[in-house]
């Protein structure tokens, strides 16, 4: 049996962390919960198979993380989610290589779609 | 002869002795047969003229000497004869004379005396005949009038002092004579033509035939009287003239039955305060001894009156129910202030409430109680301009908050969109828990947990923000300091976070407690940590805002909000807080007047101080609450 796939969940709401945890486990899924990107950046381990990030956390933000990551050659589909979308915002990540950008709430249905799609290579469409 | 003529002494004397060396002359030399010695009576009356007793003595001793010395050179003493009969009659009528001379110059004495008492007098006295000719004229007249005695002496009274009579001077005369006496007013001048009002006394002296002859009139100067009861008449016009036409309503009342009250109390003046504060009923049972005397037609109009006479008895029923004025009145009065000054509202007869303010003097002691006045300015319309101002206040500190939150709506989506997306993923999640070919319940039953927990967080957030933006009225309570805080750092985390902002609070813990509006607070604090969060948005150094806290020495509380920013230029500085001015893009200009404005209605100040490149710090002061909660 292949490895379980691993999903790294940064997100400052504990709420939302826990939530999304259950759900990616709920298919199946590893799921490692981080408060920051600090955090993550911080706690040693392999690279996740997809990471689930939100844009608007303290210290650093979403986009900040992915930028440190591609600086330090990282790459990993990140898939992010906003409470408060913006356009720049949107148009930065999009172009620094995120598989996707969605806003909050998101469906379940919406958020394992888009796992899936990142899960098996695909590029977002 | 001699009456008209006045002489002097030594005058009389002179002639006196000149007309008794030409009687014994004649005596002497001679040779008539008579009495001529007789006419020494007349040299005696002249020596008496003077008024001496010893130059009427001196006088009859030469005149008798003078009688028996020429009756010896012509006669000789061997023989008694006719001649000498006639030298015994005229000695026996220069004695009589002598006597007569004597006695009338005792009595003549007496009078003087009698004078000189009625020169101490303080009237001026003078006496005149019925034909109005002076005869006596004392020293006060003197004094008064301006002429001396021999000035006056002989001239007629009304032309001299010009008199001017209240009625016709034949019925003062009648009068005179009916009752042999008369009082009245009269209006005279002086010698340098100063006009007095005299009130005089006239009296009449009687002949032996019973006839009136002379008038004593006694005169009081009473022009100062006259004067100082004119000005107080003026006095008391003026101040009539101000109680009905003065637009300040005016209560005339009598406190008397207040002090006898208090004085039965028996308590000195530090502990009345003490004991009134803790009888209530010793208050409200004094009320009605607050009795009203007067009050003018300002003060009917104010409370619907018609006239004085309906007024009511005493402030008792013109004070609402729920007046704490009298009391603090009540003290002041027992404590000898001389006035109290409040604002309390008064009950109209037909029963409207009145917003007045009042000052109520007391007279000092000596005056008496019953003159107690209470000056009353209606307040309604200044209460309506205020109630209307305080509610534009609150319109427009509304508006700024509307203003303040769309500033925050990247922090207000987030915050709301947060739990909410907890809670689809958490619902989500449990159904494919659920639906798993073993459904694991335990997952099912943490999945559930989380959407009633993340929902009640949903509600919360939304209920802050709806009470932030309620429109109320101002609301007056006391409030837990570091909890107005809290919720406001709330309110502020995320939009600062946004921006890279760290926020420090470092608040004490203790539970110190302001009176005011909470919203309105809160939006102070709001404003002020987002305009420091916005300070720093573009810079590179650190970001950081602190709020702190402290009690100063004066017991208020302070709340100091430092940035790390570049702070406010000092052109700037002196207008922060004016409205419409700004420094950002498009910015109203009204948060920081606004801020002052509310906290200034909440009895605190609001400053600013910054050194260009060092942060700006903003200063808020805010009195402590009295009721201390543990």
């Amino acid at each position: 049996m292949a490895k379980t796939p691993v999903i790294a969940i940064v997100d400052d709401d504990e709420g939302v962390r826990t939530s999304l945890a259950s759900l990616i486990r709920s298919l199946g899924y590893e799921a490692r919960t981080y408060g920051s990107g600090t955090d993550f950046l911080e706690r040693p381990g392999e690279d996740p198979a997809c990471m689930i990030a939100d844009i608007q956390m303290p210290v650093m933000t979403g986009d900040e993380l992915q930028a440190k990551l591609v600086a330090s050659g990282r790459r990993f589909p990140i898939i992010f989610m906003t409470a408060f979308p913006t356009e720049t915002v949107r148009q930065r990540v999009m172009s620094a290589g995120a598989h996707c950008y969605l806003n909050k709430p998101a469906g379940g249905d919406e958020i394992i779609r888009r796992l899936e799609e990142a899960l098996a290579g695909h590029t977002p469409g | 002869m001699l009456a008209g003529v006045p002489m002097s002494r030594n005058g009389l004397r002179l002639c006196s002795a000149v007309l008794a060396f030409a009687v014994f002359l004649i005596d002497a030399l001679t040779p008539w047969e008579g009495a001529v010695a007789v006419s020494y009576v007349i040299a005696i009356l002249l020596a008496a003229k003077t008024t001496r007793r010893d130059d009427i003595i001196i006088a009859a001793i030469g005149c008798a000497v003078l009688t028996v010395a020429a009756y010896g050179l012509s006669h000789g003493f061997e023989v008694i004869d006719s001649a000498a009969l006639r030298a015994s009659v005229s000695l026996a009528a220069i004695a009589i004379t002598t006597l007569l001379a004597l006695q009338n110059q005792t009595a003549t004495k007496r009078l003087a005396a009698q004078a000189r008492l009625l020169n101490l007098s303080h009237d001026m006295i003078f006496v005149r005949d019925r034909g109005g000719v002076i005869s006596f004229w004392n020293r006060c007249a003197e004094e008064t009038y301006g002429w001396s005695a021999d000035e006056a002496i002989g001239r007629v009274a009304d032309e001299l002092l010009q008199t001017v009579y209240s009625q016709p001077r034949e019925a003062v005369e009648n009068t005179l004579i009916d009752k042999g006496r008369w009082e009245g007013r009269l209006e005279q001048r002086t010698k340098s033509g100063a006009v007095l009002a005299i009130e005089a006394r006239w009296a009449v002296q009687y002949d032996h035939l019973g006839e009136p002859r002379d008038v004593l009139e006694t005169l009081t100067d009473v022009t100062d009287r006259e004067a100082a009861h004119a000005a107080l008449v003026q006095s008391e016009r003026r101040y009539r003239r101000m109680f009905n036409a003065s637009r300040v309503g005016v209560l005339e009342e009598d406190w008397s039955a207040i002090r006898s009250a208090l004085q039965a109390l028996n308590l000195d003046k530090a502990n009345i305060a003490d004991y009134l504060a803790h009888n209530p009923d010793f208050v409200r049972s004094a009320r009605p001894l607050a009795r009203i005397i007067d009050v003018n037609p300002a003060l009917q109009k104010m409370v619907g009156a018609d006239g004085a006479s309906a007024f009511r008895e005493s402030v008792d029923k013109l004070l609402g129910e729920s007046d704490r004025t009298f009391f603090r009145a009540l003290v002041a009065f027992a404590q000898g202030d001389p006035f109290y000054e409040g604002e309390t509202e008064l009950v109209s007869l037909d029963g409207r409430r009145v917003p007045v303010l009042f000052t109520i003097t007391f007279p000092a002691q000596s005056d008496g109680d019953r003159n107690v006045l209470a000056f009353v300015v209606d307040i309604t319309e200044r209460r309506q301009a205020q109630d209307a101002l305080l509610a534009a206040q609150a319109e427009l500190a509304h508006a700024s908050r509307v203003a303040t939150l769309g500033e925050l709506t990247a922090s207000i989506a987030h915050e709301v969109n947060q739990p909410l997306a907890a809670i689809v993923t958490s619902g989500e999640a449990g159904m494919r828990w659920l639906r798993r070919d073993v459904p694991n319940l335990e997952e099912v039953a943490a999945a559930i947990n989380r959407v009633v927990g993340e929902g009640r967080r949903a509600s919360e957030i939304v209920t802050r923000i709806r009470a932030f933006l309620k429109k109320q009225p101002v609301q007056q309570e006391s409030h837990e300091i570091a909890e107005i805080i809290s919720e406001a750092a709330k309110l502020v985390e995320r939009e600062l976070w946004k921006d890279h902002v760290t926020l420090n609070i470092e608040a004490g813990p203790d539970l110190l407690r302001v009176r005011g509006d909470r919203i309105q607070l809160q939006q102070v604090l709001v404003n002020l940590m987002v305009n420091a969060g916005q300070a720093m948005s573009k810079q590179n150094g650190p970001r950081i805002v602190s709020l702190r806290t402290s009690v100063d020495e004066s017991g208020s509380f302070a709340v100091t909000v430092e940035d790390t920013g570049p702070g406010i230029a000092p052109n700037d500085l002196p207008r922060l807080f004016e409205p419409f001015f700004t420094t950002k893009q498009g910015g109203m200009g009204m948060g920081l007047a606004i801020c002052r404005t509310t906290v200034e209605a909440h009895g605190g100040q609001l400053s600013a101080e910054s050194t260009p490149g060092s942060g700006a710090t903003f200063r808020l002061t805010l009195p402590v609450a009295q009721e201390h909660v543990a």
